[in-house]
């Protein structure tokens, strides 16, 4: 197991993981509208299924509600 | 599934945000203030832009959310924001991009509560607009400096129906790190694409065309999250944080929420209805704009039409290539004198007087004494708003009928 840090908390995860692989651990409300930001830098929402997340790494499930990210 | 092209059949088959509890077809109204949290983490996350749920509805709201999502659809933006109305759009943008010492760039054709907002209401906080003649891209380049935030266009202007080459103007914003701000109000999305042409922000008065016949007042800020925004001072700091989501994140965490200028979710309900119906009633008002500009041209009594959509018309070509066959739904003409002017608007029986564009009904106006009647003569000739100018608003009634009515009018002169 490694840890990570999402949305500020630490969580144990076994890699490898993916980024879509990690929405589904985590029941992310509307996926379709989060906008993710893996240490800081936004990951295009066609990219989801192909980013890896690594020991250490800080993922943020952000909402732009109101028109936002989807 | 299929994944809808149509524009018409995009708007209509947007999904919801969130599955409505009674399988509602059209967004309900939520027209309540506050909304409930199961826990006290539940509404830090909430705070925290980390769960997809609404708190209070001057910062978001389902039904105002819900007409978001479908500009979202039409547009292909990366963020869109839903006002009070067109001048809010407008305040809420310039408010975001300049502060004390900043300059904007833009034509002094403009909307005349626009041009005074940008000529008197922002010089007040010490932001100064820089007026040239945005045809000129030499003279916007004159106009730039390290202290310029924007460049500020209307795709066609009102009531001079002024048309820009806007990928040339965006490419001189660009050139400059400065992003192009366009106000399409009067081009309304189905047949003005804004990120085809560079627009980095486009803002639209809903009041007009989207909201289906003058239902209510609104505005959009349309963000596209083309600019790369590291290269504004104000929002550097942002863009590190945030990226393409730093206008947006600043928008609506700050100078939307504070300024209070938020869309009534009637009238997003109102707005989102209208929109469904865009495509089918420009179309006609465009069509009729453009048969009524060719039939005033044939009557002695006119002195003078003005539309982009007319061959002969300076702008007629580069209209052509940047909206296609809907150049807008709005003309303008001139008698021979301003008491011509009033006697043939007093004369019209169809024809409404008043001051609004893109109704469903065909509405007159004489921009000089009523839009600009705050500037004296000069002010408006060099704004070129002349005294025997008429500006008429396209319905979708039927033209023969709206032909009548001017001829009558005419007759009675």
């Amino acid at each position: 197991m490694s840890a990570i840090l999402v949305n500020g908390k630490t969580q144990e995860v076994e890699l490898p993981i993916s980024l879509i692989e990690l929405i589904k651990k985590n029941n992310v409300e509307q996926p379709e509208m989060v906008s993710i930001q893996v240490n800081g830098e936004f990951v295009d929402r066609s990219n989801f299924d192909t980013t890896q997340i690594n020991a250490n790494d800080e993922v943020d499930f952000l909402y732009f509600m109101g028109g936002g990210s989807r | 599934m299929i994944k809808p092209n149509g524009f018409t059949t995009r708007i209509i088959h947007t999904p919801y945000a969130r599955e409505d509890a009674h399988r509602a077809l059209h967004q309900p109204i939520y027209s309540n203030a506050a909304f409930d949290f199961e826990s006290a983490e539940q509404m830090e996350l909430a705070f925290q832009g980390r769960l997809p749920v609404h708190a209070y509805s001057r910062i978001s709201n389902p039904t105002v959310e819900n007409f978001e999502l479908r500009i979202k659809q039409i547009t292909g933006a990366l963020n869109v924001t839903a006002l009070s109305s067109g001048m809010a759009a407008v305040s809420n943008t310039i408010f975001m991009l300049a502060s004390t010492g900043s300059n904007i760039i833009a034509s002094k054709h403009l909307f005349g509560n626009t041009y005074v907002f940008f000529e008197s209401t922002i010089k007040d906080f010490g932001i100064e607009t820089r007026f040239c003649d945005l045809t000129n891209n030499e003279e916007v380049k004159a106009h730039i400096d390290e202290n310029t935030v924007a460049i500020f266009v209307e795709t066609i202007t009102n009531p001079q129906l002024e048309v820009v080459n806007l990928k040339s103007l965006s490419d001189t914003a660009h050139e400059h790190n400065i992003p192009c701000i366009a106000d399409s109000t009067l081009t309304p999305p189905n047949v003005f694409n804004a990120k085809d042409f560079g627009i980095d922000i486009e803002i639209i008065a809903s009041t007009k065309c989207i909201s289906g016949g003058g239902t209510s007042v609104g505005g959009l800020i349309v963000d596209y999250g083309t600019f790369n925004w590291s290269k504004s001072k104000k929002l550097a700091s942002y863009a590190k944080r945030f990226g393409p989501y730093a206008f947006n994140y600043k928008l609506r965490r700050e100078i939307f929420r504070n300024l209070g200028a938020c869309l009534s979710p009637f009238a997003a309900y109102l707005q989102s209805l209208g929109l469904e119906t865009l495509q089918l009633r420009f179309e006609k008002a465009a069509n009729n704009c453009r048969e009524m500009g060719e039939f005033l041209l044939t009557l002695p009594q006119i002195k003078q039409v003005n539309y982009p959509g007319i061959a002969g018309s300076e702008f007629h070509e580069i209209s052509k290539q940047q909206f296609g066959k809907y150049p807008g739904a709005m003309l303008t003409f001139d008698f021979s004198t301003r008491e011509e002017c009033f006697s043939f608007m007093n004369n019209l029986e169809l024809i409404r007087r008043a001051t609004n564009v893109y109704d469903n009904k065909t509405l007159i106006l004489h921009p000089a004494s009523t839009i600009y009647c705050d500037f004296d003569r000069e002010k408006r000739e060099s704004l070129h708003v002349g005294d025997t100018m008429l500006r008429l608003s396209l319905g979708i009634e039927d033209i023969d009928d709206l032909k009548n009515d001017l001829v009558q009018a005419i007759n009675k002169l």
